[in-house]
This record gives C-alpha cells, structure tokens and sequence, in this order.
C-alpha cells in the first residue's frame, strides 16, 4: 500500500502531500502566535494610567537586551538563507554543500538559544523591583534571598488531609531537623521520629491513608445512625492535623507566595500549615538602582513612603530636580510646536516615565537637539559615576548611596505590595514578553530538530530519492521561515517599540 | 513546482540579495529605536513610532514569506487557506480590542447624557 | 478497468494478507496506522468517556434532585466520600468538580472523538476512495496525544485537590486561583486540565491537517469537488474549524498556565482580592480577554460537534428514503458559510460582560445570520425525506428523530442569540437546556445512528434489530423528559450552577408549573413525583429531570448489550453494501483490508443516485461502471501510471 502524491505534486492542487500539510499547519501556528499578538495587543491597550503597571515602552528595559535581541534576529535570518541555500543545494544534487548550510542553521540555532538563556538569565537572577504600599516602585537587587521571610521554627502544625504541607519546600533539606510528632506512639511505645525529607513524606502518606480510613468508618456509623432514626447522632469526629516538634531551631526560608502572614511567632501558609518558632528577620536587603513613580500622583510623589524607605535627601533632590528638567523639555518640545501638552502628560504619569527611564540613557532615544545636548552631558555624568562598578541593569535616574556606589537599603516588608524578578510575574510585559518568546523558542528548538534529522539520516533517502529529500527540506524550512518571520514581528514589538 | 527548469545560479543569487535585504532592514529597525531623527512625533512612543516599526518589519515578513517561503509563485489552494487564515485572525484581533473600546460603562455616559437630552426636550 | 491494474492492487493485497500474518498484534491494533483500526480506537475510547462523563452527570442530578439525602450506593466508596459531606450528600466542591469534568470529558473527550475522531477518520478516506489518511504516523500520533489528555484529565479525579472545579469554560480569574492554596501547583486539577487541553488541542490540530490533506489531495478518479459525498464536505469544513479555531483556545491554557504557574497576570486585574486577601499578582490583566480566547474556539466548536451529526444524518437519509439528497449544492455552500460565521460569532456567549451595545449589535447580527445556513441545512433533509417511501430501519430511526430536536435545540437559541433575553437567561437552565438538545439528542442520537450505520461495513454482521428499538425509543422519551422541563425551569430563573437545585430561591422554586390535579399533575403523582393533590413546584421537576436521566442510563443497556454481541452473533450482512448506499464506503471489501479497496476505486457519477429514472435497480452506486458513467478529470493520476513510475 502506498500513498499517492507523497513526492509528486498532484496535478489539480499542485501540491504534494506534505506541503499542503504544512502550509495548513502554518495556517494553524499563524493563529496560535495570532492569539498572542492579539492578546498583546489587548493587554497593552487596556493599561489604565495610573493603576496598571505601566507598559515599559522604549530602550528603558532593555538597554542590554536590544543588541541581544538584534544579534539574534541577524542569527535567525542568517539561518533563514542557509535553509534556502541548503535547499538549493540538494535541487543541484550536491549533497556536501547540503551538509555545510544545514549544519550551520543548526548551528543558528543553538546560538539563538544560547543568548536567548543569557538574556533569560540576566531577567530572572539579576533585576528584581519592589513596589511599595503607595505604588512608587524601586528597581534594582534583591540581595542574599532576602524576599523570603527568614526564620527558626520549633514547631510545625498542619493537616493530614491532601497534599503535602507546603512548608516542606521551605526547609533546608541538608540541614534537616528531627521531628518528634506530638501525642503519637509508635507501637512499642516508643516518641515517632522523622530525621529526613523522605522519612516524614513516607509517614505523610501513611497517616494520611489511616486518617482517610477513620473518616469513612466515621461517617459509615454517623449515616446508620441518622438512618436507624437517631434524633441526634454522635458527630464524626476524627483529628485530621498533626503537630510535629523539632528536636532543635530549624531554619526555614519561607516563600512569601506561599505564605498569607506571618508574625514574630509563627508563619502561616496558605495551605493551613503553620510554622512556630522565631523571626529572625524579614526585612528585604535591596540594592537600589532606579526609582520608578508612575503611579503616584504628581502632587503625592514627594511625600512618598519610598522616601522614608531610602532615606537619602540628596537622592531625593537628584530625583526632582531631573524631573523639573524633563518637564520643562516637553514643555518646550509643544510650545516650539504650538501644541499644547496633552491631559496625559500633565497628570504626570506619562512624564515620569520620560524622566525616569529614559534620563540616563543619552545615545538611545532622542528628540531635538536641545534636548540631544543635555543628555549628553547628563551620560557622561552617568558614566563617570559607574565607571568603577558593575554595570547596573537599566539605566535612569540613579539614587546613589554614599560616594557613587549603589545604595544599599532594608526595606520593611510591611511596606511592600509586590516585588519580584524581572520574570514573567513582575508585569503583563514581562508575562508576554516570557510567553511569546519561550514559545517561540520551543519552535525554534522543534525546528532545528527537524532539520538536523534530515542532514544526519537522510544520505539514505538522498541517494534513493534525492527529490523526496529535497521536498522534506523544502518543508521543513517553510517551518523554519515562518519561525523567523515571527521572530521578525517580536523583535520590533517586545524590544524597540 | 517548476523549479527544476530554473537557473538555479540565479535563484541563489536573488535568495543572497534577500538575505542582505533583510540584515540592512534589521539594522534600520534598530536605527528606528535608537537615533532620535528617526522618530516620529512628540517624544516616546507615537502612533507614528508604531507604524513604521511595523511597516518595516512587515516589509521584512513579507521579504521571507514571498521569496524565502515561495509564495510570489504558490498554487492557489495555499493562498485561499492563507487568506481566511488572515481574516480569522484579523477578527480575532480587531474584534477583540472592540469590545474593549466599547465597554457598557463608557456607553452609560453617553446614555445619559442623551437621557438628559431627551428629557429637556420633553 | 484494465487487468494490470487489478493485477497489481491484487498483488498488493496479497502482499498485504502476507503481512498481516506477520504483522504483531501490538503494531496491528494498538500501535496502528490504519485509519479504520484508529478510528475504533477513537470510538471505544470516546464511548467510555461518554459513559464516564454521563455517570459524573447522574450524580450531579442526584444533588440537585435530592440535596438533603444521602447519595445511594456510592457513599461507602473510600475515594468518593471524602468529597461527601459526613451525613453522605454531595458537597459543593463536589458538584463543582462534576460539573467542570462533565463538560469537559463530553465536549472534548466523548462527542468529538466519536464523531470527528471515530467516524471522520473511518469514514471520510473510503468515501473519497483513498487508501489511508494521507499521514497515517501522523495520524496515530493524534490518537496517542488525545488519549495522554485524557487520561490526565481522568488521573486528576485522584489527586489530592480533586479534578477541575472552575466549570467547563474555565473563567479567569476563578480558574487561576482555584485550589490556589497547594503547596504543589503543578499536580492540581486545575492545572492538569490545562495540560490535558494542551494535547487535545494537540491531538485536533494533527487531526484537522490530516483530515484537510487527506480529502483536498487523495481524493480518487473522478471524485471531483461536486461529487464528493456531503460527509466529506461536511468533515472538510469541520477540519478548517479546528486546524483556525482552536489554537487561539492553546494560547489561552497557555496563558492560564502560566499565571497558575509562573504567577503571570494574564487575566488577573489590578487589585483582585481572593477570599478577602489581596491577590499576590503584579494585576493589569483582563478576565475577558480569557473569555474571548476561549470562545473563539468554543463557538466554532459548537459546530465541530453538530456538523460531523448533520454528515452522518445525511448519508443515512438517503439511503433510507432511496431519493437524493435534497440540495445537494446548496448544503455545501451552506455549509461553508456556516463555517465561515463561526468564527465571528463568539461574543454572544459574553452579552453580560460589560461589552457595549454597538458590538453587542454586531454579534447579534452574526449569529442570527448564521441560523440561516443551519435552517438550510435542516431544511434540505426534512425535504430529502418528502415523497420518499421510507425504510425505518434503526439508524434511519435515530436520524429521523434527530431534525425536530436539533431544530427544538436550534429555535430555543434564537433568544439567546439577542442581548436583551440573554440578560434574563444567561446562565439559567435555560442554556443547558438549548445545547443539550442539540448536543444529546441532537448529536448523539447521530452519532449511534451512525454507529448502527457502519456497523456492518466495520464488523460484517448487522446490530440487532428489537434491541435497536429498546434502545431508540426510551431514549428518545427520557431525553425530552431530561431537557425539556429545564426550559421553563429557566425561563422561571433557575441558575444553572445551583448544586442544591435551586432549593434556597424560594420565590423561583415554588412557583407553580402545574395546577393541582392537572394533566401534568396527575402524571407527576402517578410517578410519586409529588404529594397526592399538591401543585407541581418548579423546582419538582428538578426530580422529573433526574429520574430522566437516570432511566436514559437504563435505556443504554440494550445498546451495549447490542454493540458487543452483534459483532459475534448477529445477522451476517448480506453483502459488501446491506444497504443498498450509493457511496465508494461500500465498494470496499466487509471489513475493509489495510489499503481499503481491492481495485482501484474510481467515481462515475455524483455520491447520491438514487432511484434514477430508468436505471435497472434503485439506486446507482458512484463506484459502479456503466452506460451514465463519466469520468471527470479532478487531477489524481491513474494507479497503474504511479506504478510505473516507481
């Protein structure tokens, strides 16, 4: 049995069967990276000023990553014309050249990956932000883990119902204490004791299986009794929470998405589970590079608790002083025009944006010379300052501690409202930003794949039927040149615009 | 596929002018982002921003869809199924943002508005 | 026909007898890639998930008729009464849980797997005379992802949060905080369900490129566009459906993922408080925008699942009335038609999320336009049927009844289809008594006319006759006994989601339906619905409904039985065609062979000749050489010339 039209192009469609097979599955891959665009687009949209995370537009972000992402899109191009050579190629019967152009898009490829991982990288494990109660946000580090709520526990409660506590991921696991679990007794008599992460799994499970069995014995006797006509039946009663003791403080780093309070005396999860013992600390250790007040009032902006937080007159006088002057540009940029500023702009919120994002960045986005000249002046100020350090993520309007280093600030946690890594939690653009290009990441590591398997296997097919090779790499770059063609549509919308 | 009568010296040429097409392209895109003469508007992002970032990148989809993807000479059937692709997707998108645009709330200013209207003529 | 063409499809069939001697039966039934052998795969799997999903719904209804009695039979079960409450009833949770699977698990895993999956991928490559699919691997491994969906779908029933419990839909921002609280996200119900949609979707896409390929480019000799049967049309469109609408579907469990997961705002506005806390998300998302990802599949969905039943109607009645198809080219057009409206019709599941009336305006305006093509559609079989002298055999039974209840289910859509009594039905029992009629009796009762249909081509043996009636005619009793009283239930305002049945709504409950002593009245006493004398309430339909639906699980038995037995014990089909159809599905040898024809099918004339004035019997067959026979060049090649070129 065979089937027809495998290699030859039917004569009514023209097509051969894979082709008419992938151009439908790229009809389908049009729609699903269109659901994304479109949701891109929705959610970019409806940003309300002033109460939404702002859409970080422009360089602000990605000062470091708009070259990556542009070497990337020159790599994924290149390799878009190896696949096209490569498939020229294999039409001229010249199976080497085949080899080299095939094993240099893969080669793309990877290359592709690898700075998509170091700009991954730099994203999650080195820029975090905390917005603070009153919605001023501080960009910069969070140092040594400290968003999580440090701790020594004595005491831990929780049910024996479900899934495990969620506590247990909090613990060290190397420094794992041994537990006594409260008023149980093995059967000789003997304190239960659990000295490791798999021993207290293991007894989790049991317990919960004999918790699970009194319980339905439980409601067995309480229906017959309802049922033999008792005016008031014994309620079921079965304890379905333990309470284990440590032989020793343990240390527990708890995740703060994990925990819905916590007080000098206890943590307690949101799955119910709860922790005892002592706070040794939860104030958040953070280097503080930039200082972000979109969503504060103009009026408000110089009472702000991150005033309080960063406790630097100078910063603050830095700070307003840069805004005055960008205020007055745009000023001047619509009185040159004769335009009047719009509503927006004068609220504050779009101009705080102006100020604080783009301040620093001089070479990157201008507007008028006048303008042009201050900045330049403003980058050398800025580059003098940093010339000793690492280089801080996105530039701006710096706060600086004392003599030119980042300050180094704790932040109470009761003054935070949120805070994260620069990952896909820390706003809409950072959420699509992960979605759209891990996505398309897995497209592109499918692809390469593909391709790779046609150059390593496929001397087999090219000498039997070299046309029917030639139609699977016609294929399986139509793929690939829609992988960089939306590429081409990311990199503008998620690093320029 | 009518390739196979084609001169195929010529054919890696035009991809090679493509390629190149598309790096000068890229490069211009970046220019858009970075140099100040190239923006459009006040400063920041503007209407005018968007539309020529995504016209040159459409430029440059198009560039690989037409000749990398070979649909400047593609059967019939392809380009049907691409077409009602595009329109679903249009939809999805423009109808989408439309019911954002057109919310029951914002509609109720105007409703009364219109309501105050009617009253005062009556 | 020239004899090297059958000398070497012989040879191939030989070739192939030879082969299955040796093929291992793994590879010949489980890992197969012959459509026929993948499409009962995708029937038995889809009909367990239909009696899975019925037996969820049968436990819901016993909450909802009797919310304050113990659940019979069930309570004792160890895994099943921790989601009881101590005296045995149903709990909220586990109505919930019930509620979201039982949509899910008869949407996605039980009606169109039968019908897209089962009949599409048996039926649709012998009526156009292929060989195959036109990528059997493919193919397999669309059943494999479907399968792997479904099971974690049913998996998640066992974890310690149970199974999904944000309803069928899955609306953010309930969804995303749902069982919010675990320390593991990751093995949630919620979060599985978005897993085992992501290789549903998976497994549909593969499908729907399948399916398109298969009909555009392995259609045989003289099978042109215009002759291809109106099944295959039919399942074209449907293929177009899923292949646009349902990745838009993936980016939203996708997403949805993510903010479960990766804690992403999505759909989670600025300042969502969840149980009186500020929900820990950056916020900025919007709820809706899930709501039109996800009924942008869904609307198209709707069609998914009723077009492939209006295919199967459309063999079957023909056949059975030995005339034409009425309207051949006219149900085509309207077919396409229909598919194309789907897709811009999705908002009128959302009139009451604070869209404004002007866009409002546009999707009233599709969706009362895309009535148009489905009363056409419906229109053409009901005048298929005029003037024919009818055989009432089992399928032609099924799809007979099929027109006046997909037309109740069609016609009770019309108001919901307009914002203004959406307002006062929306979420009523109202809605779930329009799409089940055109779901349940609707497709359903399609898809075993279908199964009664092809049952001799699959198996060689015909389905029992009696049996047949014992399971039609209860079934088609209880399934108005189960839908029809939800419409005046919801027209009175009874919530759809209410897992006590409407118990606390004592205005809405104990409205009267029926006087005391009336007609209906009497019924309901002689039944011990009611006290003897006593007016029927509302909410007693509520135990008219449940009692339906528990006898309709009766009425399945004589199906099964019937399923099972016939294949050993029944009639032997008298030949390759028993019932005498005009389509190449039965010009193939009872059961088909891998490769399905033994000689080259070739399509001689149109798919539904029958009773053609002056032919010798009633009916014409496509694949039947004779005097009217006409070749039309569609493009495919000639057997023998592919041969010697290879």
């Amino acid at each position: 049995m065979e089937i027809p039209y495998e290699v030859k192009p039917r004569r009514d469609t023209g097509l051969y069967n894979a082709k008419l097979g992938v151009w439908l599955f790229l009809a389908s891959e049009v729609m699903l990276f269109g659901g994304l665009f479109s949701a891109y687009v929705f959610l970019r949209a409806g940003v309300q000023d002033g109460v939404d995370n702002p859409w970080p537009w422009g360089l602000n972000v990605h000062k470091d990553y708009v070259w990556l992402g542009f070497i990337n899109t020159l790599v994924l191009i290149g390799s878009s014309v190896g696949v096209v050579f490569a498939w020229v190629a294999l039409k001229e019967r010249n199976w080497r050249r085949f080899q080299i152009y095939m094993y240099s898009v893969v080669a793309c490829a990877v290359v592709f990956m690898c700075i998509k991982g170091v700009e991954y990288n730099s994203k999650l494990n080195h820029h975090h932000g905390i917005k603070l109660l009153d919605n001023s946000v501080m960009e910069g580090t969070i140092l040594d883990k400290t968003d999580r709520v440090r701790f020594e526990g004595t005491t831990v409660s929780f049910s024996i119902q479900g899934a495990l506590p969620a506590f247990l991921k909090d613990l060290d696991d190397e420094a794992f204490p041994t537990f006594t679990v409260v008023d149980a007794k093995n059967e000789d008599g003997s304190a239960v004791t659990l000295t490791s992460m798999s021993e207290l799994k293991k007894w989790f499970l049991q317990e919960r299986r004999r918790v699970a069995g009194e319980l339905t014995g439980e409601r067995k006797r309480y229906r017959s009794e309802i049922a033999s006509g008792a005016e008031t039946p014994t309620p079921v009663s079965v304890t379905t929470s333990a309470t284990l003791k440590a032989a020793e403080p343990f240390h527990l780093h708890a995740n703060p998405r994990k925990v819905i309070g916590h007080s000098d005396t206890g943590v307690n999860y949101r799955d119910g589970s709860k922790v005892e013992g002592t706070l040794i600390s939860d104030d958040v250790l953070f280097e503080i590079h930039e200082v972000d007040m979109q969503l504060v009032l103009p009026q408000k902006q110089r009472d702000s608790i991150l005033w309080d937080v960063v406790n630097d007159e100078g910063a603050k006088q830095e700070f307003f002083a840069k805004q005055q002057k960008y205020y007055e540009t745009f000023r001047e940029y619509y009185a040159e025009r004769n335009e009047i500023m719009p509503e927006k702009m004068l609220r504050g919120h779009k101009l705080n944006l102006h100020y604080v994002h783009v301040g620093g960045h001089g070479d990157d986005h201008e507007h008028g010379d006048d303008h042009e000249h201050s900045k330049k002046g403003e980058e050398k100020h800025e580059v003098e300052v940093h010339s000793s350090e690492s280089k801080p993520s996105a530039a701006g309007s710096k706060v600086e501690g004392d003599g030119g280093h980042h300050g180094t600030i704790t932040v109470p946690r009761d003054k935070i409202k949120f805070m994260g890594n620069h990952g896909p939690r820390y706003g809409n653009y950072y959420a699509i930003y992960f979605t759209m290009t891990a996505l398309h990441g897995l497209h592109v590591v499918g692809g390469a794949l593909v391709l790779l398997f046609f150059v390593v296997f496929g001397k087999k097919l090219y000498l039997k039927n070299p046309e029917h090779l030639a139609n699977r790499v016609e294929v399986g770059g139509l793929f690939w040149h829609f992988v960089d063609l939306i590429w081409i549509f990311l990199f503008p919308i998620m690093y320029l615009l | 596929m009518a390739e196979h009568t084609q001169d195929w010296a010529k054919v890696k040429k035009s991809y090679l002018m493509v390629g190149i097409a598309l790096f000068f392209c890229t490069g211009l895109t970046l220019a858009l982002g970075l140099w100040a003469p190239f923006d459009v508007g006040p400063p920041g992002p503007t209407p005018g921003d968007y539309v020529i970032g995504l016209a040159v990148a459409t430029f440059k989809a198009s560039l690989v869809a037409l000749i990398f993807m070979h649909l400047n000479h593609e059967k019939s059937l392809v380009y049907k199924t691409l077409v009602f692709t595009v329109l679903f997707f249009l939809s999805l998108m423009v109808l989408t943002l439309f019911t954002a645009s057109d919310p029951i709330l914002e509609q109720y200013d105007t409703y009364e508005s219109t309501n105050g209207k009617l009253i005062e003529k009556l | 026909m020239s004899t090297v063409t059958v000398e070497t499809t012989d040879q191939s069939h030989d070739d192939h007898d030879h082969h299955d001697h040796y093929e291992p039966f793994w590879k010949k039934y489980i890992f197969s890639t012959d459509h026929k052998t993948i499409g009962i795969q995708y029937g038995f799997t889809s009909l367990i998930f239909l009696a899975f999903g019925f037996f969820l719904m049968m436990v819901m209804r016993w909450s909802i008729a009797y919310p304050d009695r113990a659940v019979p039979l069930l309570a004792d079960w160890p895994w099943f009464q921790a989601w009881l409450d101590d005296g045995g009833k149903v709990t909220g949770d586990l109505y919930n849980m019930f509620g979201a699977m039982h949509g899910t698990i008869m949407v996605f895993l039980g009606v169109v797997p039968l019908a897209f999956g089962a009949f599409g991928n048996y039926v649709t490559p012998l009526q156009i005379g292929a060989v195959d699919m036109a990528f059997p691997r493919l193919n397999m491994a669309s059943y494999w992802f479907f399968l792997l969906g479904g099971v974690l779908m049913f998996v998640s029933f066992f974890l310690p949060s149970g199974a999904a419990k944000a309803g069928w839909t899955n609306y953010s921002p309930l969804a995303t905080t749902t069982d919010i609280h675990y320390g593991d996200l990751f093995w949630t119900g919620q979060t599985q369900w978005l897993m085992g949609m992501v290789f549903l979707i998976s497994s549909s896409l593969l499908g729907a490129v399948n399916f398109i390929c298969t009909i555009i480019n392995l259609r045989c000799r003289g099978m042109t566009w215009m002759r291809m049967p109106f099944f295959v049309w039919a399942m074209l469109v449907t293929g177009f459906l899923l292949l646009l609408a349902f990745p838009p579907l993936e980016v939203a469990a996708i997403m949805q993922l993510m903010d479960r997961m990766a804690g992403t705002s999505f759909y989670i506005p600025t300042g969502l408080n969840v149980s009186g806390m500020a929900f820990d998300a950056a916020g900025g998302g919007s709820p809706l925008l899930y709501q039109h990802l996800f009924w942008f599949l869904a609307h198209p969905e709707v069609y998914v699942l009723i077009l492939p039943a209006i295919a199967i109607v459309s063999e079957i009645i023909p056949c059975n009335t030995r005339k034409p198809l009425w309207g051949y080219k006219t149900m085509v057009y309207a077919v396409m038609v229909l598919g194309f409206l789907a897709f811009i019709v999705w908002a009128h599941h959302m009139y009451i999320t604070g869209m404004g009336p002007a866009i409002s305006t546009f999707f009233q305006t599709t969706t009362v336009l895309i009535s148009i093509p489905s009363v056409i559609l419906i229109t053409s079989l009901l005048i298929s049927m005029w003037g024919g002298s009818i055989r009432f055999n089992v399928p032609m039974l099924f799809a007979t009844a099929f027109i006046p209840m997909f037309g109740i289910g069609g016609l009770t859509g019309l108001p919901l289809a307009f914002s203004l009594p959406d307002l006062h039905l929306h979420d009523t029992y109202y809605v779930i008594g329009h799409f089940h009629y055109v779901v349940a009796p609707g497709t359903i009762f399609a898809l075993f006319a279908g199964i009664y249909h092809w049952y001799p081509k699959i198996t060689g043996r015909m389905m029992g006759t009696r049996l047949g009636h014992w399971h039609f005619w209860p079934s088609l009793i209880f399934m108005n006994g189960i839908f029809a009283p939800m419409f005046f239930q919801g027209m009175a305002g009874f919530h759809r989601r209410a897992f006590d049945g409407g118990k606390a709504y004592e205005q809405i409950s104990n409205q009267v339906f029926a006087e005391p002593n009336s007609f209906i009245a009497n019924i309901c006493e002689l039944l011990r619905v009611i006290e003897p004398d006593a007016a029927v309430r509302m909410i007693d339909l509520n135990i008219v409904t449940s009692g339906a639906a528990w006898l309709l699980a009766v009425a399945q038995v004589p199906f099964i039985i019937n399923l099972f037995i016939s294949g050993f014990i029944g009639k032997k089909a008298n030949s390759d065609n028993p019932w005498n159809a005009t389509t190449l599905d039965w010009a193939t040898p009872t059961p088909p062979p891998h490769g399905n024809f033994i000689t080259e099918p070739v399509a001689y004339r149109g798919p539904y000749e029958y009773s053609v004035p002056g032919a010798d019997k009633d009916y014409t067959p496509q694949f039947e050489d004779g005097p009217t026979a006409l070749v039309e060049d569609n493009g495919a090649e000639e057997v023998e010339e592919e041969e010697s070129h290879a």
